[in-house]
């Protein structure tokens, strides 16, 4: 799990330009959205087309995204549910 | 005749523009066949939430229209009209080459959303929370100076502040399929306006613009006028209808201290513009810019700031000057712009 969110923090950084974020600032427990990262509904998109791309995981039901991308641990929880890791 | 008074500049170019106190010393030259521009640290002017979407015209754009906004001490402004020939090219590219390398799956967004060309003018007003007049030109070699028409449009219709720009970026791609298609050429020893050879220096940068339907004691220079003409087919229509315009404003080419001319190094583009120096050297001092601005679809923008700076210091630095003639005084300054050879404009801006 440890490496898949390793994994995932420089695919976030790379995907949204986050230039200013350094992988080891990334708490894997801390909210993408809002407080924590700060990402918007653009950035939503762009991993929905993340996981798509790099995972080969489309989200059928967007409501799950709320979810699924609540933290890095989320996420990473999620590939690994779909067998994708 | 409405005028606009200029109230802050800000511009971004392959010189050291970005620096109020610069004054056309230490001039960089082309990278061989092309410049770029020199750019800030945007991190002053843009939050970083915001910044890493942007591609670099809308930086360069948004800095430079921040930075002029902040000389001009603009509370607000009633109007943003930018010009740009080619948007926003980088983030263009960005999503074609997505779509190609990705065999036309997992488009993302950003690229595309940012890349269209009213994005720097939409960026400036949603940092400004300016929710009034947007505009973006895009007619190639007249999109500034449609800008300025626009403005001067609005202050008939009452406005009394416009930000106008111009903007425009390049990438390595399209610097490369132009060099391809020969239409770049080194710079070399010989001045701009003697060139013999075909090419140009492409370019990029952006100049912005606040502009009041009033004098105030912020104006630095005002805009008295400007015309454009399309294709013209003789040295003797450009002369004709510069002549023509010069008497709207009661003025003859003697009343002009300093004639800025576009020439861009392509003896093709620069014939018309030859056969009308002898013209304008005979009756007032010209000079040129290109040769350290490159071309682009809105150099008449960096042209302009130009301007206001001779205006300014009311002086003519050598660097820009075509002959050993030095205005006593400048108080009217012309630029004679052309892109491509087809697309000429007159601006005429004056002391005020």
């Amino acid at each position: 799990m440890d490496a898949l969110i390793e994994k995932l923090k420089g695919q976030i950084i790379e995907q949204l330009n986050l230039a200013e974020v350094k992988p080891e600032e990334i708490n894997p427990d801390s909210p993408l959205f809002g407080d924590g990262l700060g990402l918007d509904s653009i950035d939503a998109l762009e991993l929905i087309v993340l996981l798509e791309k790099h995972y080969g995981i489309k989200i059928q039901d967007p409501k799950d995204g709320k979810t699924i991308f609540q933290s890095l641990r989320t996420m990473a929880e999620y590939i690994k549910s779909q067998g994708k890791s | 005749m409405i005028k606009a008074y200029i109230n802050g500049t800000g511009c971004i170019s392959p010189q050291n523009s970005i620096d109020s106190d610069w004054f056309f010393e230490s001039i960089n030259p082309a990278k061989g066949d092309y410049f770029d521009a020199i750019e800030p640290s945007y991190k002053e002017f843009i939050a970083p939430n915001l910044l890493r979407r942007m591609g670099r015209a809308i930086k360069m754009g948004v800095a430079a229209g921040n930075i002029a906004i902040q000389q001009a001490d603009a509370k607000k402004v009633d109007a943003i009209i930018t010009g740009t020939g080619l948007g926003c090219f980088e983030d263009s590219e960005r999503f074609l080459l997505a779509i190609l390398n990705n065999d036309e799956q997992f488009l993302t967004p950003t690229s595309f959303i940012q890349s269209t060309h009213n994005t720097v003018g939409s960026q400036i007003a949603l940092i400004m929370k300016c929710h009034d007049y947007n505009f973006t030109y895009v007619h190639r070699g007249f999109s500034f100076e449609s800008t300025l028409q626009d403005a001067m449009m609005l202050f008939e219709e009452g406005k009394e502040t416009v930000l106008v720009g111009g903007v425009e970026e390049h990438t390595p791609n399209f610097v490369l399929l132009n060099r391809r298609a020969k239409k770049f050429q080194e710079a070399s020893s010989t001045p701009i306006w003697k060139s013999t050879s075909e090419g140009i220096q492409m370019s990029e940068g952006t100049a912005f613009f606040v502009l009041n339907k009033t004098k105030t004691e912020k104006s630095l220079a005002s805009v008295d006028g400007i015309q454009t003409v399309y294709n013209p087919k003789t040295s003797a229509d450009i002369l004709n209808k510069l002549h023509a315009f010069l008497k709207l404003h009661n003025l003859t080419l003697v009343d002009i201290d300093v004639t800025l001319m576009g020439f861009s190094d392509d003896v093709n583009f620069d014939e018309k513009l030859k056969e009308v120096l002898p013209s304008i050297e005979k009756e007032s001092v010209a000079a040129c810019y290109k040769h350290i601005c490159g071309e682009y679809h809105t150099a008449t923008a960096f042209a302009m700031w130009t301007a206001v700076k001779l205006i300014e210091k009311q002086k003519l630095p050598r660097v820009l000057a075509i002959s050993d003639k030095t205005p006593s005084k400048i108080k009217h300054v012309l630029i004679i712009n052309q892109y491509l050879g087809i697309n000429y404009s007159f601006t005429l801006l004056s002391q005020c």
